[in-house]
């Protein structure tokens, strides 16, 4: 991604334009991160529009895909029921955006671990993500967990990856070992996918 | 709640009462005979009154299945919701609980156990007396250590213990063949083997018990004082298969690490009954150091196919 093309900037009005847009952007050469950014915080979340693709695992947080992008992005949607949250990962050389779409979300990023790992993670900072921010982050940036640290609301996240990826490797805070684990989607375009 | 809401909605099934302020669930609630699912999170509930007195004779205490009183003011959990029989569902995070009542195993249904968010520092053996528990949620409490009885837990899924004071969990826990996540982030969990330093040896009353017991001693009760026949009734098998030996109140606690599927090594703690045991998962003697980083290579690789997940970093 290149610093930004046109000037003027996005506002989706629906997910459905939202969606539309992205493809748009995604199929020129050059693609910029500001323009991205600014287009995912233009969506006011509107859960009617969303909620078909928001299923909830009573266990763990879930990952359904809302749209493919013609192979240049995947576009999903995140649903962390109260105290559900991610291990510490990293991106695979993609870009990362994150959106709030309905309660809030923690993300502590962290430093990359030593070559051979061996005391606990160092931790960079952290935020609570509120409804309608757009969080970025890539490997170049660091490592990050999210996590819904409510016990009372749940959450619900819209995470763009460009360009695609289903694996990435997680991390033991405490030493910094990685693991490369393979992710699945939840649910695919609206319908739950058994695996 | 508003008055003769049992007269104008009889076959109620689901009330959401979150965010309303309710300081009290009054005895509207006693005359609802279909209710299932009663949300009430987000209040100020907590305070004595705060359950309708007759709960257990209702006919809720039958039908209801679940129940969110997260988000509250409970510095206890009320005996008579313990009398709601039918309960699959109890969500107590983000209260003030300090403990859990041992009566908690009367809820013989419940599936689903939220308690994060609380001040809670110890967890009683009788929580593994629940027969169906799939999902019992602790996290973000004080709790500093898990009671080895937990892996009666048959059933149980999930396991979410993140930022608690535990630095080590029972070995038992590895008999959880059904636990598919297990949070354990945010815990001072020691990563270097440790030494008990603290070891007592055995007392005489210790010693000539052990004996007693290994080597099958028949004793009846009129041969001994009563406190002497309770005191023998109390015998601990050692876990260590090749030693037949059994401790009272004396014994090593060691800590091992397992490795689940070679990414983490989990600190448990095993107890033998003396330093010379030598420890079921080390081939060697237990004098060598080493020991802590290579054991375990079988135990490893059934919990390895046992645990599925295990959220650590």
């Amino acid at each position: 991604m290149e610093q930004p093309v046109q000037t003027e900037m996005w506002k989706a009005r629906s997910l459905e334009e939202l969606v539309r847009i992205l493809h748009q952007i995604f199929a020129e050469d050059k693609v910029s991160v500001e323009e991205v950014q600014a287009l995912m915080e233009s969506y006011e979340s509107n859960p009617e529009e969303w909620l078909q693709y928001a299923k909830f695992d009573q266990y763990r947080y879930t990952r359904n895909l809302v749209d493919n992008g013609n192979g240049k992005f995947n576009l999903m949607i995140l649903c962390w029921g109260e105290g559900h949250g991610s291990s510490i990962h990293d991106h695979t050389d993609s870009h990362c955006f994150m959106k709030i779409l309905q309660g809030n979300l923690k993300e502590t990023l962290f430093e990359w671990p030593e070559k051979k790992g061996n005391g606990e993670m160092i931790k960079k900072s952290e935020r609570v993500l509120r409804e309608n921010q757009c969080a970025y982050i890539n490997d170049s940036i660091g490592l990050h967990r999210v996590e819904n640290i409510s016990h009372t609301e749940t959450a619900v996240s819209l995470h763009l990856y460009s360009p695609p990826f289903d694996t990435c490797n997680t991390f033991d805070q405490r030493t910094g070992h990685k693991h490369k684990v393979t992710m699945t989607f939840y649910s695919q375009f609206g319908e739950r996918t058994v695996c | 709640l508003p008055a003769g809401l049992a007269q104008w909605f009889p076959a109620l099934e689901v009330l959401d009462v979150s965010g309303t302020g309710l300081a009290e669930l009054g005895a509207e609630l006693l005359c609802l005979p279909c209710l299932h699912t009663l949300l009430a999170k987000n209040n100020r509930l907590g305070g004595p009154g705060s359950l309708p007195k007759g709960l257990g004779q209702a006919p809720l205490a039958r039908s209801l299945r679940v129940l969110n009183l997260s988000g509250n003011r409970f510095a206890d959990v009320p005996a008579a919701l313990l009398l709601l029989r039918g309960l699959r569902s109890l969500s107590l995070g983000g209260n003030r609980l300090h403990g859990i009542p041992p009566d908690i195993q009367e809820l013989r249904s419940l599936e689903f156990l939220y308690l994060g968010g609380n001040f809670i520092t110890s967890i009683p053996p009788e929580l593994a007396k629940l027969p169906s528990l799939k999902y019992l949620v602790l996290c973000d409490n004080k709790i500093q250590s898990i009671p080895p009885q937990l892996a009666q837990l048959h059933s149980l899924r999930s396991l979410s213990l993140h930022n608690n004071l535990l630095t080590y969990l029972p070995r038992e826990i590895l008999n959880l063949v059904h636990l598919e996540e297990l949070s354990l982030r945010g815990n001072p969990l020691v990563v270097r083997f440790v030494r008990d330093l603290t070891y007592n040896p055995p007392s005489l009353q210790e010693l000539a018990g052990r004996t007693v017991k290994t080597r099958n001693v028949p004793y009846a009760p009129s041969d001994l004082p009563e406190s002497l026949v309770r005191y023998l009734s109390l015998a601990s098998n050692c876990p260590n298969p090749k030693c037949g030996g059994v401790y009272f109140d004396s014994c090593v606690r060691q800590i091992k690490f397992v490795d689940f599927c070679g990414k983490y090594r989990l600190p448990l703690m095993h107890y033998l009954c003396s330093p010379e045991c030598s420890s079921p998962f080390s081939s060697a003697s237990q004098s060598s150091t080493s020991q802590s980083e290579s054991d375990s290579e079988d135990e490893a690789s059934v919990a390895a196919h046992r645990m599925q997940k295990v959220l650590l970093g």
